[in-house]
């Protein structure tokens, strides 16, 4: 029998050897009823008895020394418990993501960072106090711009950590090439070169984050909203100096993540301390402005692509040069040194590439993962120029990428892990545990009239112009990051009840509900006969943090090891009741019965009797790292059909395609969910989302959600959403992640449409109305 | 004119009605219509998202309109019927929108939900045969960031003909 390939440590559960009776169904989400009521309490709805309110005070400048600080005034006000600065907190460090940062410094390095916290009855109150917190800053010039700070030579710290994690990464070249650069340029007949610029744009999750903490003097407990309890445990301990076992984090519910509350928050620090002060509980939620100001952004990239291709299309060679602007702190896992160039390297296949991909630390907003990171801004660049290229080599966009379909991936990502300046000159020719992306883009552009194409040209009336474009990803898939640790363990008890216990949250993308179901196959038995114990350090073990569209990867093999392994215990007390061996034993819908002979069976619960009620059964299972080879992926393509209207500069969009291959869907509707909102923050992304900064002092301006523009429901179009399933047998029932990857085609996919439509390529995002209009006009001029 | 802090501070006596129940209370005059639901009633089903009338988690119901709770103060609704996500189920039975929203997977981290419900809730007691695009409009001003609006359309559409089923067979008709 062939060896299971399923990622886990130790010993592959057997095959379930039946048909699927849970997975692959169209299941409600589990926790559906308590939002729809209204009943779901996220971190910002608890209030404890004693309950403080807490408050930061932000520096207003992106670059500033603190010259005098005084409290006086907003200690003396009453109500008032605890004002916290640099003067009384000497040492403390808090975490930006892994990067230690001085909770209080001195110099600070963007705007908003943290000047002083303060816990009062009230909000008010506490508003109050911040007001009255007397503090002189001498106003230092800002780095902004990533190109001129890296013409300058990096300027002198003025004291230590000014830029956490800036010896890690500022001004570092990573570079991927293979083959011969030089001889593939020589070797092509067209040449096309552009740049590619993407803009800094924000979450936008609609709950600001919030917390409560409470100390009882010996245990720190934390009502968060943050995507992963078991690393936010992990740097609160650290942080506040205690053991981790003292440390408890929770998250039952979020209001949405998106890449942004991947690690811990920066409020909660402050939270636990104030707690830890004065021994009350203490919720600190942001405003609007605060959660623009003071959280994290994507970062705004320039991207020069070259590509040489023979007249029958073949890529030859591809060049290119990426520059990152990081912002004022950054170390591993929230800066991503070779994402543009690993997607530029893999999504098609050229013989000779040199790609290069530098970032820069300046004074603007820290940076952090958002929804398919630096991979949306790779693959915005890529798949623009291929259209260009396309275009200049008189070829179908669809066609062009069929004709440089990569079979293979060039170079592993583990290549990013190195710390310093790297290049990469193997092509490692890798292949892929499986890949359907050619059915993906043959899908979509079917599903939108592609063949139609030209003819659809004419159809847009008056001022209305119709064009249609597509584009493709491949988005690397499974992470693995360290401490690499995915567990899941699930208790069978002897009243008949199941727990499954995973150390995720959460996010909306339905985690509670994918994992019970893997469980519930596992065991035989209906997806609501599982409870889940999730968003907790306490009951469960550690699990991922829930980001990188990794949960389902990651966690879902676990998570099916464990529920094998409990239902193999169950089927060892099943056994002498059937008078058979255990391995002849099978369960399904709640029944455990004889392979060879189903009408011998007996109820699960019924079995489950047996179990020693002091001692219930328990199964464990954790994920295996991934392995050099094969690689993992995810892949798809989506088509738009859009009309710009050539007066307004208005565009509207009509129809999107997307066909996704994430392996097979543990629940298709909770997959299209995801699709749906991905391509909404793709539009956003391509057509008005946009963090604008005040050129001179740095300071953020769209810091509300009028000038943040995220797409409305009279935004989002008809959405065609198709799922090509197929085997993985790395995964549990061949799952992979369904969530950032669905937003990343999406961009250049609409940008390909709006050429098709009026001839004109748009290089930088977002694609505003006044940006149409101008390109229109310098057209006309040209005639 | 101007009045000073203490002014804002001052507590005002209101009465109003909340999803049916009659309710009194001493307010400060500067806390907002939400503030008052989240804070004093503990109704925290109302989302505050931007505090700025923008997102529209806040939505609620007042005398018959959807209404940003974070931009009315709590006394200017002295005096109405309000009617937020805690009051929507009738008999403890979920309203047909509810049904809808689960069964269509019309949320995801569910921050906007409420918000959108009211909205959707007073859309069809106004109009409860909307077109789609009447249902895009009603929520218009509702930001949902994980995208579902192609779900919440359809589940308010399926709504809407669950609601007319239900009215006819309580007339009797067929």
């Amino acid at each position: 029998m062939e060896k299971s390939k399923l990622l886990v440590k130790g010993s592959a559960p057997p095959l379930l050897d039946r048909e699927l009776t849970v997975v692959g169904k169209p299941l409600n989400r589990r926790d559906a009823l308590e939002k729809v009521t209204g009943k779901a309490k996220y971190s910002g709805d608890i209030q404890m008895p004693e309950m403080l309110y807490g408050k930061i005070l932000g520096c207003p400048y992106p670059r500033a020394r603190i010259i005098k600080i005084d409290t006086t005034r907003a200690e003396a006000l009453p109500g008032v418990a605890a004002v916290l600065t640099k003067e009384n907190t000497k040492g403390w460090r808090t975490y930006w993501y892994k990067v230690p940062q001085i909770a209080f410094p001195e110099c600070i390095t963007y705007e908003g960072q943290e000047v002083a916290a303060v816990a009062a009855k009230d909000i008010p109150t506490a508003q109050k106090a911040l007001d009255l917190i007397d503090v002189e800053y001498e106003i230092l010039t800002p780095m902004l711009d990533k190109e001129e700070t890296i013409k300058n030579p990096p300027w002198p710290l003025i004291a230590d950590e000014e830029y956490p994690g800036s010896d890690v990464y500022d001004r570092k070249k990573y570079v991927i090439k293979r083959g011969d650069i030089d001889k593939g340029f020589a070797e092509a007949d067209v040449i096309v070169e552009d740049t590619y610029t993407t803009q800094a744009s924000c979450h936008g999750t609609i709950q600001t984050r919030a917390c409560v903490a409470s100390w009882d003097g010996r245990n720190l407990t934390v009502w968060d909203a943050i995507q992963g309890v078991w690393n936010t445990k992990e740097t609160l301990a650290k942080s506040l100096g205690l053991d981790p076992d003292k440390v408890r984090v929770i998250v039952k519910y979020l209001g949405g993540g998106f890449g942004s509350k991947a690690w811990s928050q920066r409020i909660t620090y402050y939270a636990a301390k104030l707690s830890m002060i004065t021994g009350r509980p203490v919720r600190i939620e942001r405003s609007r402005r605060e959660e623009f100001v003071n959280h994290s952004r994507r970062w705004d990239c320039k991207m020069t692509l070259k590509m040489g291709a023979k007249k029958d299309g073949t890529l030859t060679a591809i060049y290119q040069t990426a520059l990152v602007n990081i912002g004022a702190a950054a170390n591993e896992e929230n800066y991503y040194c070779v994402q543009i160039i690993w997607h530029t390297s893999n999504l098609h296949a050229c013989p000779n590439v040199y790609l290069e991909q530098v970032g820069v630390y300046t004074n603007l907003q820290i940076t952090g993962p958002t929804r398919s990171p630096l991979n949306k801004p790779a693959i915005f660049a890529l798949e623009s120029h291929m259209d260009k290229m396309a275009a200049a080599l008189e070829m179908d966009p669809l066609a062009f990428r069929l004709k440089n379909y990569a079979t293979h991936c060039s170079i592993s990502a583990e290549f990013g892990a190195y710390p310093d300046a790297a290049v990469s000159d193997r092509d490692t020719k890798i292949p892929y545990s499986s890949k359907n992306l050619d059915e993906c883009m043959k899908l979509a552009t079917q599903t939108i009239g592609w063949e139609n194409r030209s003819s659809k040209r004419s159809v847009g009336s008056g001022t209305k112009r119709r064009g249609i474009g597509m584009a493709s990803y491949l988005v690397f898939q499974g992470v693995g990051l360290m401490p690499y640790a995915a567990n899941a363990d699930v208790d069978i008890n002897h009243d008949g009840t199941i727990d499954l216990r995973v150390g995720v949250v959460d996010i909306g993308g339905g985690q509670q509900t994918i994992f019970s179901m893997i469980a519930a196959e596992e065991l035989g038995v209906a997806a609501d006969d599982v409870s889940v114990v999730f968003g907790d350090t306490e009951g469960t073990r550690y699990g991922p943090s829930c980001h990188a569209s990794r949960a389902t990867a990651e966690l879902g093999p676990a998570v099916l090891q464990a529920a094998a392994e409990a239902r193999q215990k169950l089927f060892e007390i099943a056994a002498p009741q059937f008078e058979t061996d255990v391995r002849k034993l099978r369960s399904k819908n709640g029944t455990i019965y004889v392979a060879s002979d189903p009408s011998k069976s007996m109820p699960f619960r019924e079995v489950c009797n047996k179990i020693d009620p002091m001692n219930p059964i328990r199964g464990s299972g954790s994920r295996a790292p991934n392995p050099n080879a094969p690689m993992f992926s995810t892949f798809g393509a989506q088509a738009v059909e859009l009309e710009v209207d050539i007066e307004t500069g208005l565009i509207e969009i009509l129809k999107i395609t997307a066909a996704h291959d994430f392996g097979r869907a543990i629940n298709p509707k909770l997959c299209i969910s995801q699709i749906y909102g991905g391509i909404g923050f793709g539009i956003g992304f391509a057509l008005s989302e946009e963090s604008i900064y005040d050129p001179r002092s740095g300071k953020l301006l769209s810091t509300n959600l009028h000038q943040y523009k995220m797409p409305t429901s009279l935004d989002v179009p008809a959405i065609h959403a198709i799922l090509t399933e197929d085997e993985d047998p790395y995964f549990a029932y061949s799952a992979k992640g369904a969530g950032e990857n669905t937003n990343a085609p999406t961009p250049a996919a609409i940008r390909n449409a709006i050429y098709d439509a009026i001839g004109i390529w748009f290089n930088d995002l977002p694609i505003t109305p006044d940006k149409i209009i101008n390109a229109i006009n310098a057209k006309k001029k040209k005639g | 004119m101007t009045l000073d802090e203490n002014h804002f501070k001052e507590k005002k006596h209101i009465a109003l009605n909340v999803n049916g129940k009659k309710v009194q209370a001493n307010v400060e005059s500067r806390i907002t219509l939400a503030e008052f639901l989240r804070e004093e009633l503990r109704l925290t089903g109302t989302k505050v998202g931007c505090n700025r009338a923008e997102c529209g988690s806040c939505t609620v119901i007042l005398d018959g309109q959807p209404v940003y709770s974070c931009s009315i103060l709590a006394v200017e609704a002295a005096g109405t019927e309000i009617l937020t996500i805690e009051g929507l189920e009738h008999n403890n039975e979920l309203h047909p929108l509810q049904k809808a929203f689960i069964e269509h997977d019309a949320l995801q981290c569910g921050y906007c939900t409420p918000g959108m419900l009211m909205a959707l809730k007073a859309l069809l007691d106004k109009n409860p045969r909307p077109q789609e695009s009447d249902v895009i409009d009603a929520i218009d001003g509702n930001l949902c960031r994980c995208g579902s609006y192609p779900n919440i359309i359809n589940a308010t559409l399926d709504a809407s003909k669950e609601l007319l089923r239900g009215s006819r067979s309580n007339h009797g008709e067929k």
